[in-house]
């Protein structure tokens, strides 16, 4: 069989989705991407810009050093030019030296011009090197930013309590540290540094432009409000475009997902023509709102190209107008010019950037924040009791807990377990049978009422003894991309060898495991290689055992386990079992009967509690299913054709 | 003159990161050298679109005229009005340069808007043609596929093949056209100081031999080390509850950290790469600058030698243009391999050939009793691992047949061999007396039925799904297949009834709605064969009776072939398939069986054993003898 993995679409699309509405009524921890006001957004990014000052500052000086280092370059260039230019023809306006220093005039036009030549070759080598040095401590700036925002958000998140998760949609999380922190590093390194250095070389050269002839500055510089405006509108009218249509690409990336998941449907049905049409009209819709981008881009990018052609004929007709009437230079006028003119539509250009950065970094920002905010709702409390080793004693005392205040899903529950008893739960769905186990380890708050084991209220105790005590076996488990044996040594990373392969044994895992190409060395889980449920059943348990707690959970570990290979589980479940304060989910009579205790939890409340030869007597959803689950195998299928009736 | 290096922000950037992280471990070839075969394969597919692209060629010409043209008029007027102090003459030169820059910007819309259009119709027909190809793909290419290459030669392949065409292609031979005119036109004026300019290229070219495989390699790093963190993200964020019911945070947070670190110093690898390269690059042009301001100044002032400030000022802006698409030539060079590559993957999928085909004369099936005989059938996926050895049984017209065994014994192979997925290695599978072979398979996958074992779903309502299998059929007809399987009322108490969206694969339904669905999906098509999966998992137990009902219903009046994980299910069976490693062990109806005391009597023992009265104790205590 082919395991196909369901591949999330949406991993990496944050700002497009939106986190599931499961619930009626917002959840608290709900993430909802709702807009916290921008201006307290802005003063906590810009807290954070503060918080890098010494960078951002270094950075800042490096590229305004090289601003001046590139202008003076060019207008050397100009100067030299003007050089020639009067000595070659007199007549023609005197080169302005800068700053007023004019070399002695013994100096020959050739000194002249070659002093100019080392000086611009000095200065283009300092360039240079600079040019690395801002690179790479640009780089390291952001990368510190976003090392730490993103160790940061992992850190939260692997606090926030089961609740958090339950309600916000996990891809949106995955790209709130992958990619959503990139957009707030941004902020500081592409906006408030980027900003300020737009600014200053924008003041440079128009100094520059100014001390030259205030008018032609003036003409040139005409378009610029028009170029910015420009830009700002399309940016304006093709983001929606685009975002159109990333939806449109998601959607033919979706029947591609679909049409190979369910390749034996399509087939079975000879539906192939149906789906090449289907696939036809996606394609072709991203075609015909691809024409629309095409037509904006192209218009757009000429249309931009030609504002600065019509600065450069400005220049040219106006500034050599003032070169025939010897108001300007040709070289340190009119050439720098040339050069000044598109450094300065760049810088403008990139203006539009920086506000749809801006705009990027604001909503990102809202997301991180957004996690780096949420409470952590369940910690250690001051003085917290701390016992390594618990007897295993369990005591529910009038339980009720609602994953939100609208909707409870469990009613006054009590109830104790023993040490060493074998506790079985069971209910239709939704009864709220995972509910009550994740209360034991205190992976949700409960709201109402006592949870004691030991004695003692779970809230008192150390959170990493109380976890350490319980062992946790969920209805599907989670297998990591690591070794098998590291795998079960997840909750005690350094346990040895020996302890790894005895809780396998016990798990009746070993015997596959030695099987796999390396044995306990082989990389299992996603990236890894591929185990069957009961295979990554049976791991769990072993990942459970191997802490050798007193107490342990089980979530209905067969549910997603076929019968036949069912029968493996059951006895590692058993061995698992013994000498534990065992809490199990079931819905097979077999486990059931196997329990000390049964409890029917039915809409959240304790409906039956007993022993199963107890309730099997007693009128009850117990003896229902019970007769159901005999009827079906055994003698009388009339029951449930008249069950189902 | 940047502009003809745009480079559209696409959806190749982004969704690539998505399937970097889909692909995983297994990384695929990121560049290949350029290939003629391939770049001639690719271009045939411009050729639908030939006046376009013949067209885009011309404009490619005119373009890498109009460019140094208009540095060359800057460059007139200097050197004609400008020096001779002719106000007339400078008006007049200004008017040709708006004139020529305005010709140069409506020749750059053309160029650019074809080029898109030629490279967006490329992804358009490689697109199509690729699902079209797919679709022919027997079930064994599936099988051995990774989902997130077959999304990547439809997504991220196709858009790089698309730069290629619409990128790579015409704004390299503007920029390669650029310099060309330029060098030209320099060598037209001095051909001395064109020699300077000439000596540089091997200096330009050797920066870029040696720095560019360098700055690639960083960023295949950053790009890797980058999918190592989505990865490990995805697998924390989603593996939480373990993690924190094995309170591993801080191990994982060290973990992380490392990563990040990790990525971070990639990223700052990559900035000195960059910061070594590009800065290189411009001192070249800014020393030429220099060398040229000398030498220049040099010819002009010797009055020995004929050259005007003019000329030197031309020379400085023809010198830029001619040095400007270097750096742009090298991204475009990179992004040509990656292209291939990209070329490669598409086209060598499109080269994959069905394993099989319907042979010349195949039997079209009009109608079909049901009767199925497999004789001395064995099969398998891989040379020399069988997984049906000399199988032979034959189900009767309407019969029910249950398939019972371990996960891997090879019950499902039988059932896709039916439904001709695959064909068998050796013996022969007769449907109503014709071999498989010789049976058009379009035309049996119309008589055959499908109930996949998840409850397989399309995005989309109820109804949608339902209709999969007819598209033609009309709501009477579908809540008519609801009514008959006795599961309407479950279906109308959705949300929206038959208007319910399902959600991805389903995701709003529970496994027992979808499988309802499923059944109705088979009951409307209304097939001779069915073949059904039954799920693993553990439906809740008044919800399993309606889908235990609705099957009886659905498999009466048609050959079924039924995986089953269900008692209920392979007791009602006319026939009970036992397979064990890839043979059938035993046969029979469940009395049968039962009393014959096999294996299946012991499978059934561990079925009944949900119901038998052992008390855990006595297990453990059975358990512990066994131990000792």
């Amino acid at each position: 069989m082919r395991h196909a993995k369901t591949p999330n679409l949406s991993t990496t699309r944050g700002h497009l989705n939106h986190t599931p509405q499961n619930w009626s009524a917002p959840s608290p921890f709900e993430l909802t991407d709702a807009r916290t006001s921008n201006w307290v957004l802005l003063r906590r990014l810009l807290g954070l810009g503060w918080r890098y000052r010494v960078g951002c500052i270094k950075v800042l000086a490096q590229q305004l050093t090289l601003v001046t280092a590139g202008l003076c370059i060019l207008g050397l260039t100009g100067l030299g030019i003007d050089v020639i230019r009067h000595n070659v023809d007199p007549s023609a306006t005197p080169p302005r030296w800068p700053l007023g220093v004019a070399p002695p005039s013994t100096w020959s036009a050739l000194t002249v011009v070659g002093t100019i030549t080392v000086t611009m070759v000095g200065l283009t080598l300092l360039h240079t090197s600079l040019r690395y040095w801002a690179t790479v401590s640009a780089s390291k700036l952001a990368q510190s930013i976003i090392v730490q925002l993103r160790t940061d958000v992992y850190d939260k998140l692997q606090r926030l309590s089961f609740c958090f998760f339950d309600t916000n949609n996990s891809s949106s999380l995955i790209n709130r540290v992958a990619g959503d922190v990139q957009a707030v590093r941004v902020f500081v390194d592409g906006v408030l540094v980027e900003v300020i250095v737009i600014l200053l070389s924008l003041l440079v050269y128009l100094y520059y432009m100014l001390n030259i002839h205030v008018m032609l500055t003036l003409a040139c510089l005409a378009t610029t409000p028009l170029l910015w405006v420009t830009a700002v509108k399309f940016s304006r009218l093709v983001k929606p475009a685009y975002v159109k249509n990333r939806q449109l690409i998601d959607r033919m990336v979706r029947i591609v997902v679909e049409n190979t998941l369910g390749m034996d449907v399509v087939k079975g049905f000879a539906q192939e023509q149906s789906q090449i049409e289907q696939f036809r009209a996606a394609n072709d819709v991203i075609k015909d709102k691809k024409q629309e981008i095409f037509w904006l881009i192209t218009l757009f990018q000429p249309f931009m190209a030609m504002l600065t052609k019509v600065n450069l004929a400005v220049l040219l007709g106006y500034g050599g107008y003032l070169i025939v009437t010897d108001k300007i230079n040709l070289g340190v006028g009119l050439f720098v010019f040339t050069g000044l003119l598109q450094r300065f539509a760049d810088q403008v250009g990139q203006i539009t950037n920086i506000t749809n950065r801006i705009q990027s970094s604001l909503t990102g920002a809202g997301r991180v924040f957004e996690v780096l905010d949420a409470p952590i709702e369940i910690q250690n409390p001051p003085n917290a009791i701390r016992i390594p080793q618990a007897r295993g004693e369990v005591r529910f005392e009038n339980v009720s807990f609602g994953y939100d205040d609208d909707n409870s899903v469990l009613h006054d529950v009590s109830l104790k377990a023993i040490p060493g008893q074998c506790v079985a739960i069971v209910g239709p769905t939704g009864a709220g049978k995972s509910t009550l186990l994740s209360l034991i380890p205190r992976l949700y708050e409960l709201n109402v009422g006592r949870l004691l084991i030991d004695g003692y209220d779970v809230k008192q105790w150390n959170l990493d003894d109380l976890r350490g005590n319980i062992g946790v076996v969920f209805q599907e488990s989670f297998i990591f991309s690591h070794t098998a044996a590291s795998n079960i040594a997840f909750g005690r990373p350094t346990a040895t060898r020996d302890d790894i392969e005895r809780a396998a044994r016990l798990a009746s895992a070993d015997e596959f495991i030695i099987e796999l190409p390396d044995g306990y060395d082989t990389v299992i889980g996603e990236h890894g290689c591929d185990l069957s449920g009961g295979q990554r059943q049976r791991l769990a348990i072993a990942r459970a055992l191997l802490l050798d707690p007193p107490i342990l959970i089980l979530d209905d570990p067969t549910a997603s386990i076929d019968p036949q290979t069912e029968e493996g589980i059951l006895q590692a479940m058993e061995n698992a079992m013994r000498g534990r304060t065992t809490f199990v989910v079931a819905h097979r009579l077999s486990t059931l009967r196997r329990a000390d205790m049964v409890v029917v939890l039915e809409n959240g409340r304790i409906s039956q509690i007993g022993t199963p030869d107890e309730l099997i007597t007693q009128e009850g959803y117990f003896s229902t299913i019970a007769n159901l689950q005999q009827g079906a195998d055994d003698a009388c299928p009339s029951l449930v054709e008249g069950g189902a009736g | 003159m940047k502009q003809d290096g745009l480079s559209l922000k696409d959806e190749g950037g982004q969704s690539g990161a998505t399937l970097t992280y889909l692909r995983g471990g297994d990384p695929e070839a990121h560049a290949r050298p350029l290939d003629f075969t391939l770049i001639t394969r690719l271009f045939r597919y411009t050729r639908p679109y030939a006046v376009k692209r013949y067209f885009l060629l011309l404009l490619v010409v005119v373009r890498s005229v109009q460019l140094p043209a208009l540095a060359w008029v800057i460059t007139a007027v200097i050197k004609g009005p400008i020096e001779s102090r002719d106000t007339i003459g400078l008006i007049w030169g200004v008017l040709g340069f708006v004139v020529l820059a305005l010709s140069t910007q409506v020749v750059l819309h053309f160029r650019q808007r074809f080029a898109l259009e030629l490279g967006e119709a490329v992804v358009y027909d490689l697109r199509n043609e690729l699902f079209r190809h797919l679709q022919c793909l027997p079930m064994s290419f599936f099988n051995r596929t990774k989902l997130g290459r077959i999304i990547s030669r439809l997504n991220s392949d196709v858009n790089n093949v698309r730069i290629g065409v619409q990128e790579v292609l015409f704004v390299s031979l503007v920029q390669i056209g650029q310099m060309i005119t330029a060098a030209a036109c320099l060598l037209w004026y001095d051909r001395v100081l064109f020699m300077i300019v000439l000596a540089l290229v091997p200096v330009l070219w050797t920066i870029h031999h040696y720095l560019r495989p360098m700055l690639s390699a960083a960023h295949r790093n950053v790009q890797e080390s980058f999918s190592r963190v989505t990865a490990t993200l995805a697998e924390s964020v989603n593996g939480i509850r373990v993690t924190q019911a094995f309170v591993r945070q801080d191990q994982n947070a060290a973990l992380f950290r490392d990563l990040v670190s990790n990525h971070a110093e990639n990223h700052v690898t990559v900035a000195r790469a960059q910061g070594t390269l590009l800065p290189l690059l411009d001192l070249n042009s800014q020393l030429f600058m220099a060398i040229l301001l000398f030498a220049g100044g040099y010819r002009v002032l010797n009055p020995m030698i004929d050259a005007s400030v003019g000329d030197l000022i031309g020379f400085f802006l023809m010198a830029n243009i001619f040095f400007s698409p270097i750096t742009n030539l090298g991204l475009q060079y990179n992004q040509a391999l990656t292209s291939m590559a990209a070329a490669e993957r598409v086209f060598h999928l499109l080269d994959t050939q069905p394993d099989w085909c319907d042979p010349p004369g195949a039997i079209e099936l009009k109608s079909l009793d049901g009767r199925i005989e497999f004789r001395e059938v064995s099969f398998e996926y891989e040379p020399r691992r069988p997984v049906l050895q000399n199988v032979s049984f034959t189900a009767e017209p309407s019969q029910t047949v249950a398939l019972v065994g371990h996960t891997g014994s090879g019950k499902t192979t039988i059932t896709k061999l039916i439904a001709k997925f695959y064909l068998p290695t050796s013996g022969e599978l007769l449907i109503d007396g014709h071999d498989i072979h010789n049976l058009q398979t379009d035309a049996l996958h119309r008589r055959i039925g499908i109930v996949p074992q998840q409850g397989y779903l399309f995005t989309g309502t109820v109804m949608d799904n339902i209709r999969f299998g007819r598209p033609d059929a009309s709501d009477e007809e579908v809540i008519q297949a609801l009514q008959r399987l006795d599961c309407l009322d479950v279906i109308e108490s959705l949300a929206q009834g038959l208007e319910t969206d399902v959600g991805e694969r389903g995701g709003h339904l529970s496994l027992g709605e979808r499988q309802l669905i499923c059944f109705a999906r088979a009951m409307l098509a209304d097939p001779r064969i069915l073949i059904l999966d039954e799920a693993t998992s553990s439906i809740d137990t008044i919800t399993e009776l309606r889908v235990q009902q609705a099957l009886r219903i659905l498999t009466r009046g048609r050959t079924s072939f039924v995986v089953a994980h269900r008692l209920s299910t392979v007791r009602r069976a006319s026939q009970i398939l036992v397979i064990d490693h890839g043979q059938i062990i035993e046969r029979g109806t469940h009395d049968d069986l039962v009393s014959a005391g096999g294996v299946y009597a012991d499978l059934h023992r561990s079925f009944k054993m949900t119901a038998a009265q052992t008390r855990r104790q006595d297990v453990v205590a059975q358990d512990s003898r066994q131990m000792e």
